[in-house]
C-alpha cells in the first residue's frame, strides 16, 4: 500500500502509467464512497435509535442520549445466553458444513462424473423450498429419532441445510485452482488428502472464507429452524430472543430492538473483519493493488 | 464400480449422508403433502387430493399475481441489482485504496448481516413517507414519493438490493482475485480499454462465478420473506405479495399446509427455470 | 456405490409417518409440563413471574410433584404453528398449553385437545366464570376444552384535549354511529393537523382490522340476538347482508371523508404502533376505536412511557348502529388453559389449573396483567377494580361482549373481511361490490357452507 502512495514531489518525473493509476484509484475511491454513503443512510436509523430514549420509526436526532436501551437488553436472558447459544449452534453448523463441503467439492471438482451435476442441481433447487414448509416434516422426523430439543440435532440440520449452497460455491472456487499444481505434487508421491490440504486449500482461502461467512450469516439470522427444533428456552439462540421486542399486540419497542440489533450484528461483523485480516489485506482483495 | 472410483467418491460420504438424512427425506415428504389437503389445524383427517391444489393455484388470481410480482422482484433486485452492483463494487475495490475498500466493504457487509426483521424495519423507516429517502429527495429538489404505497414492489426490490449485494460482492471479489495479474496487464499493454477488457477478458474468465452467483442469488431472492413481510405485509392490497408471502398466507394464516406446499413446489419450478436459463446462457460446464 | 435416495427414502418416510400415530403418556408421571406464550412485553415478564409463583405453591401443596415451565417466545402465528406441531406427538405434547381463543376451536376440530367437562363438573370455582367466557372454549360438540384466564374488550378512546379544542363537551358518549361521525367531522373542521378517528382497516392491520374495526361495527347492527357472521344452528357462515354493508359503509365514510388517517397510513403494516406509540401520546388523534390493553403500552420500560394517559384520554363504549338495544357493543378475545389430547398427566394438569384459578391467585394474575376478569368473584374484588384506570369501565362491558365465531374457517373469513374493508378504504370497490366479493370468497373458503339471512 504505502509503496504506491509514495510519489515523487517533482510530478513531471512521475511516469504517466503511475499517475494514471493514481487518478484511477481516486476515481474508484470516490465511487465507492458514494455507494458507501448510500448504504449508510438506512443504517443510520439503527444507530440513532439505539441511543434514543423515545425511538420511533423516523430517522431523527435522538431526544437526548441514553444507554437505557442497552441496559435493558444486556441481561443474561435476553442477550448473553442466547448469543452464546447462537455461537455454539451456528459455529458448529458452519464448521460441519464447511468441512463436508470441502471434502465433497474435491471429487466433484477433480473427477468428472455424469452424476455430479444432476445430483447437485436437484438438491440446490430443493433448498429453495421455503424453510417454513419443510419444518413440518423435519419436526416429525426429529421427534422420531430423538433429536428434538438437542443442540446437536439443530447443528446437524443447520449444516445439512447449508450444504447444497456450500458445496456448489466451494466446487466453483476449487475449479479456479489450476490442476497442474496438484499433478506436480502427485508425481512427487503426495496422496489425495495431502494435495487437498497442502496445495488446493491454501490457494482458495478467499473462497473458503466466502463459504464460511455465508453459511454463518445465514444460520445466525435464522429464526424458524432453532425455534421449531428446540424446546428448552435456555437453549434458544439470539434469533429467537429478538422477539422480546415485539409486544403482544403488535407494539414494537424500537429503541431496544435497535440496541439489540447492534449487539446481535457485532459478532458477525467481527467474524468478517477477522477473516479479512487472516487472509491479508481486506477479504479476498489482497494483492489487488501491487504497485 | 472400481475400487478407484470408490476411493475417489469417499470424501463425498459425510455430505451425502447429511443431505439424505436431513434434507432429502423432509423434502420428499413436502412433495407428498402438496398432493393432500392437509391442514395444521381445523381438520380431523387429511386425504390425498391428487392435482387439486395445483389446479386451484392456476385458477387463483392471487397466485398469478404473486408469480408476476415474484418475477419482477427477482429480475429487478437479483439479476439486475445485486449482481451488477456487486460486480461493480468488486472491481472498483480492486483499484481503490485500502481504507476506502475496508470501509465500503464493512458497510455493505453490515447491511447483509443485520437480522432480517431489523433490516426490514430500517428499510421501512427509510422508504416511508416521513422517511430518510424523501428527506434526501427534498434536499435535492426532486419530487417525493410515498414509495411503500405507490411503488411497493420497487421499494422492496431496492431493499433487497441493499441487503443482498454483499454476497455478490464477496463472490466477485474472490473470483477477480483469481485472474492472474499478467493477463490484465498484458491486455493493458496491448492498449485494450476498460470496457473492452471487462467484456473480452474479465467476464469470460469469471464466467463460472457469474453463473454460480446468479443462480444462488436468484434462489435466495425467490425465497425472501421476512423483509417484505415487515415492510409491506405484501400490501397495499396484494401489490407486493410475492410467492413466499402468498404461500405463507395460505399455509399458515389460513392453515392450508397442503395448498401452501403446492405453491412452494411451484416456486421451486420458477427457481429451476431461472437457473437452467443462466447455465445455458453462460455455457458453464459444472 | 453410495446409498441412493431411493433406498433411504422409504425408511425416512415411514419414520416420519409413524410420529403422527401413537398415543399415551410420555415423560415423568410426577411432572407437569406447562407450555405458554412468553409475554413479549419487554422487560416486564408478568406471566413468567406469575407462573413461577404458582409453580412454587403447587409444588408445596403437592409434595413429590414437579412443574416444568416451557415458555415459547414468538409472534402469535409462529406460536400457533409450534404448539400445533408439539401437540401432534405424545413425546413433545405438554400437559398444559396456553391456547388463544382465536384458534382453540380449530385445534379442537383437529383432535389436539381433551374435553374438560368431567373435571369442571367437580370444580366449584367454575361457577364463578361468566357464561360468555365459558363459551369461549366450547367446541361445536358442546364440550368445553379450556379454562379462560381473562379477556379483553374494545371501545372508544378519545383525546380530551382535542375534544376541548373542537368544542365537544366531555365526558363524551355517542349513542349512535352518526354521533361518532359527527364528532369526527367537527374535529376535522375545528382542529387541523389532527386525525379525527381511527378505525383499523385492511389486510396490513390483520386481525385488528377485523375485530377492533369491522366486528365492532357489525355486531352493533340488527337486533343483536343472532351472531351476524355465523349461524350456530345450521353451522353455516352468514353472507353479507344489510348489516354487513352498513358496517362497510361506515368504514367507507371514514376514509372517503378523510376522517381517518390518510389511506397510505391506514394500510401501513405498523399502523398499530403508529396509533399507540405516536398519534395518541402526541395528541394527534381524536378518537380511537381500540382495545382495552392500550395502557400496557404506556407503562414504564415499554419504550413509549406515557404516565399521563389517564388524564388525557377518556373512554366511551361503542354504541350500536342506531342506539337500538342493548345499546353497547364490545368484542372479546383472550386466552385459555387447555389440556392436550396427548398429554401424559392430564389429571395433574387440571390440578395445576385449579391452583392457578384459586380466587387469590386469579386476582393476583388479573391485577398484574391488567386483564379483564371473566370471573364474578374477581370482578367484585376492590383490589382488581382499582388496579388501573379503565379496568372498571371495560369490566362493565363484559356482559355485552361478543366472542368471535372462531371455527376452523374463521382465519380465512377474517382475511376476506379485511379484503372487503381494504377495497372500500382505498375506494377501489363500492360497498356493494366489496360485499359481493366477500360473499364469493366466503363460499370458496368455507366449501359453500353458507347461509343467507
Amino acid at each position: 500500500m504505502a509503496r504506491t502512495r509514495v510519489t515523487r514531489p517533482a510530478s513531471r518525473r512521475v511516469s504517466p502509467r503511475i499517475s494514471r493509476r493514481i487518478s484511477r484509484r481516486a476515481a474508484a475511491d470516490v465511487c465507492l464512497l458514494v455507494v458507501a454513503a448510500a448504504f449508510c443512510l438506512p443504517l443510520a436509523w439503527v444507530v440513532l435509535s439505539s441511543v434514543d430514549p423515545r425511538a420511533d420509526l423516523t430517522v431523527k436526532a435522538p431526544d437526548g442520549l441514553t444507554l437505557g436501551n442497552f441496559e435493558a437488553i444486556l441481561t443474561a436472558d435476553v442477550t448473553f445466553r442466547p448469543l452464546l447459544n447462537s455461537l455454539l449452534l451456528c459455529g458448529g453448523g458452519t464448521a460441519l458444513a464447511v468441512v463436508c463441503a470441502v471434502l465433497a467439492a474435491y471429487p466433484l471438482s477433480r473427477f468428472q462424473s455424469r452424476l455430479n451435476r444432476p445430483f447437485l442441481l436437484t438438491i440446490l433447487f430443493a433448498t429453495g423450498l421455503p424453510i417454513t414448509a419443510v419444518m413440518v416434516p423435519v419436526y416429525a422426523l426429529f421427534v422420531q429419532v430423538d433429536l428434538i430439543d438437542t443442540p446437536q440435532g439443530t447443528v446437524l440440520f443447520f449444516a445439512a441445510s447449508q450444504l447444497p449452497f456450500a458445496i456448489w460455491l466451494m466446487k466453483n472456487f476449487m475449479d479456479g485452482v489450476p490442476k497442474e499444481l496438484e499433478e506436480a505434487a502427485w508425481t512427487d508421491g503426495a496422496s489425495t488428502w495431502q494435495s487437498l490440504l497442502r496445495i488446493v486449500l491454501p490457494l482458495m482461502g478467499p473462497g473458503v472464507a466466502v463459504v464460511t461467512v455465508f453459511s454463518f450469516v445465514t444460520m445466525w439470522g435464522n429464526f424458524f429452524v432453532p425455534f421449531m427444533l428446540l424446546l428448552t428456552p435456555d437453549r434458544m439462540p439470539a434469533s429467537v430472543s429478538i422477539n422480546e421486542f415485539f409486544g403482544n399486540r403488535g407494539m414494537v419497542a424500537y429503541g431496544q430492538l435497535a440496541a439489540f440489533s447492534v449487539v446481535y450484528s457485532t459478532p458477525v461483523i467481527l467474524l468478517y473483519v477477522l477473516i479479512a485480516r487472516r487472509l491479508g489485506g481486506g477479504f479476498a482483495l489482497g494483492g489487488a493493488v501491487k504497485g | 464400480m472400481t475400487r478407484r472410483t470408490l476411493a475417489r467418491a469417499l470424501p463425498l460420504t459425510p455430505a451425502v449422508v447429511l443431505l439424505l438424512l436431513f434434507l432429502a427425506g423432509p423434502i420428499a415428504y413436502c412433495a407428498y403433502i402438496a398432493f393432500t389437503d392437509l391442514q395444521l389445524t381445523g381438520q380431523a383427517e387429511s386425504s390425498f387430493v391428487g392435482l387439486e391444489n395445483f389446479r386451484t393455484a392456476f385458477g387463483d388470481e392471487g397466485f398469478r399475481n404473486a408469480v408476476w410480482l415474484t418475477l419482477v422482484f427477482t429480475v429487478v433486485s437479483s439479476l439486475v441489482g445485486q449482481n451488477t452492483l456487486g460486480l461493480a463494487l468488486a472491481s472498483l475495490m480492486q483499484r481503490a485504496s485500502k481504507p476506502v475498500r475496508t470501509l465500503t466493504g464493512g458497510i455493505v457487509i453490515t447491511a447483509w448481516v443485520l437480522p432480517e426483521v431489523v433490516a426490514g424495519f430500517l428499510l421501512y423507516a427509510f422508504f416511508r413517507r416521513e422517511g430518510t429517502l424523501n428527506a434526501v429527495l427534498d434536499a435535492l429538489h426532486l419530487p417525493r414519493q410515498n414509495w411503500l404505497f405507490t411503488l411497493p414492489i420497487l421499494a422492496v426490490s431496492f431493499a433487497n438490493v441493499w441487503r443482498g449485494t454483499a454476497f455478490s460482492m464477496l463472490v466477485y471479489s474472490a473470483a477477480l482475485q483469481e485472474i492472474p495479474r499478467e493477463v490484465t496487464e498484458a491486455a493493458q499493454v496491448d492498449g485494450a480499454g476498460g470496457w473492452r477488457r471487462l467484456w473480452h477478458i474479465t467476464l469470460p474468465m469469471i464466467r463460472r462465478s457469474i453463473g454460480t452467483n446468479l443462480m444462488l442469488n436468484t434462489l435466495q431472492t425467490l425465497s425472501v420473506f421476512g423483509l417484505i413481510w415487515v415492510m409491506t405485509r405484501g400490501g397495499p392490497g396484494d401489490r407486493s405479495q410475492t410467492l413466499p408471502l402468498f404461500m405463507y398466507e395460505q399455509a399458515f394464516q389460513n392453515s392450508m399446509i397442503g395448498y401452501g406446499t403446492a405453491v412452494a413446489l411451484l416456486l421451486l419450478l420458477v427457481g429451476a427455470l431461472f437457473s437452467v436459463l443462466y447455465l445455458r446462457l453462460l455455457r458453464t460446464e459444472v | 456405490m453410495r446409498p441412493t435416495a431411493a433406498t433411504l427414502l422409504p425408511v425416512l418416510l415411514a419414520a416420519t409417518a409413524l410420529t403422527a400415530c401413537g398415543g399415551g403418556s410420555g415423560g415423568d408421571p410426577d411432572t407437569v409440563k406447562v407450555s405458554f406464550k412468553q409475554s413479549t412485553d419487554n422487560s416486564i415478564h408478568v406471566m413468567d413471574d406469575h407462573l413461577a409463583d404458582i409453580k412454587r405453591q403447587f409444588e408445596k401443596s403437592h409434595p413429590g410433584k414437579k412443574v416444568e415451565l416451557v415458555p415459547i417466545k414468538a409472534p402469535d402465528s409462529e406460536y400457533y404453528t409450534k404448539v400445533q406441531q408439539m401437540l401432534r406427538s405424545p413425546k413433545t405434547a405438554p400437559d398444559l398449553v396456553y391456547e388463544d381463543t382465536f384458534l382453540v376451536n380449530s385445534d379442537i376440530t383437529s383432535g389436539y385437545l381433551r374435553p374438560l367437562d368431567a373435571y369442571l363438573a367437580k370444580w366449584p370455582n367454575w361457577d364463578q366464570f361468566i357464561d360468555t367466557a365459558k363459551a369461549a372454549a366450547r367446541g361445536e360438540d358442546g364440550k368445553t376444552y379450556g379454562v379462560p384466564d381473562g379477556t379483553d374488550a374494545r371501545g372508544l378512546w378519545y383525546d380530551k384535549g382535542v375534544f376541548a379544542k373542537a368544542g365537544i363537551p366531555t365526558p363524551w358518549q355517542p349513542k349512535t354511529w352518526d354521533d361518532i361521525l359527527d364528532a369526527a367531522r367537527t374535529i376535522k373542521a375545528e382542529v387541523p393537523g389532527v386525525t379525527p378517528l381511527n378505525v383499523y382497516t385492511g389486510k396490513p392491520a390483520g386481525e385488528a382490522a377485523t375485530m377492533q374495526g369491522f366486528q365492532m361495527l357489525l355486531y352493533g347492527t340488527g337486533d343483536g340476538t343472532a351472531d351476524p357472521l355465523y349461524d350456530a344452528a345450521s353451522k353455516k357462515w352468514v353472507t353479507g347482508g344489510d348489516g354487513f354493508e352498513d358496517a362497510l359503509r361506515f368504514v367507507h365514510t371514514v376514509y372517503d371523508e378523510k376522517l381517518g388517517p390518510d389511506v397510505a397510513t391506514a394500510l401501513d403494516p405498523n399502523i398499530q404502533t403508529i396509533v399507540r406509540g405516536d398519534l395518541l401520546p402526541e395528541g394527534k388523534l381524536g378518537i380511537a376505536l381500540d382495545g382495552s390493553w392500550l395502557p400496557q403500552d404506556w407503562l414504564p420500560g415499554s419504550g413509549h412511557e406515557w404516565p399521563e394517559w389517564s388524564q388525557k384520554l377518556g373512554l366511551a363504549y361503542m354504541p350500536t348502529q342506531h342506539g337500538q338495544a342493548p345499546g353497547k357493543v364490545s368484542m372479546s378475545g383472550g386466552w385459555t388453559w387447555a389440556i392436550p389430547a396427548k398429554a401424559g398427566n392430564p389429571d395433574l394438569a387440571f390440578e395445576f389449573i385449579k391452583t392457578m384459578q384459586t380466587k387469590a391467585n386469579a386476582t393476583k394474575w388479573y391485577v398484574a396483567n391488567s386483564g379483564i376478569a371473566v370471573r364474578k368473584d374477581v370482578a367484585d374484588d376492590p383490589s382488581y377494580a382499582d388496579a388501573q384506570p379503565g379496568i372498571e369501565f371495560f369490566t362493565g362491558l363484559v356482559p355485552f361482549t361478543h366472542y368471535r365465531p372462531a371455527y376452523p374457517a374463521y382465519p380465512k373469513v377474517s382475511t376476506a373481511i379485511q379484503e372487503a374493508m381494504e377495497g372500500v378504504t382505498t375506494g377501489d370497490l363500492s360497498v356493494e361490490e366489496a360485499a359481493a366479493g366477500y360473499d364469493e370468497t366466503l363460499r370458496e373458503v368455507t366449501d359453500d357452507h353458507v347461509v343467507q339471512r
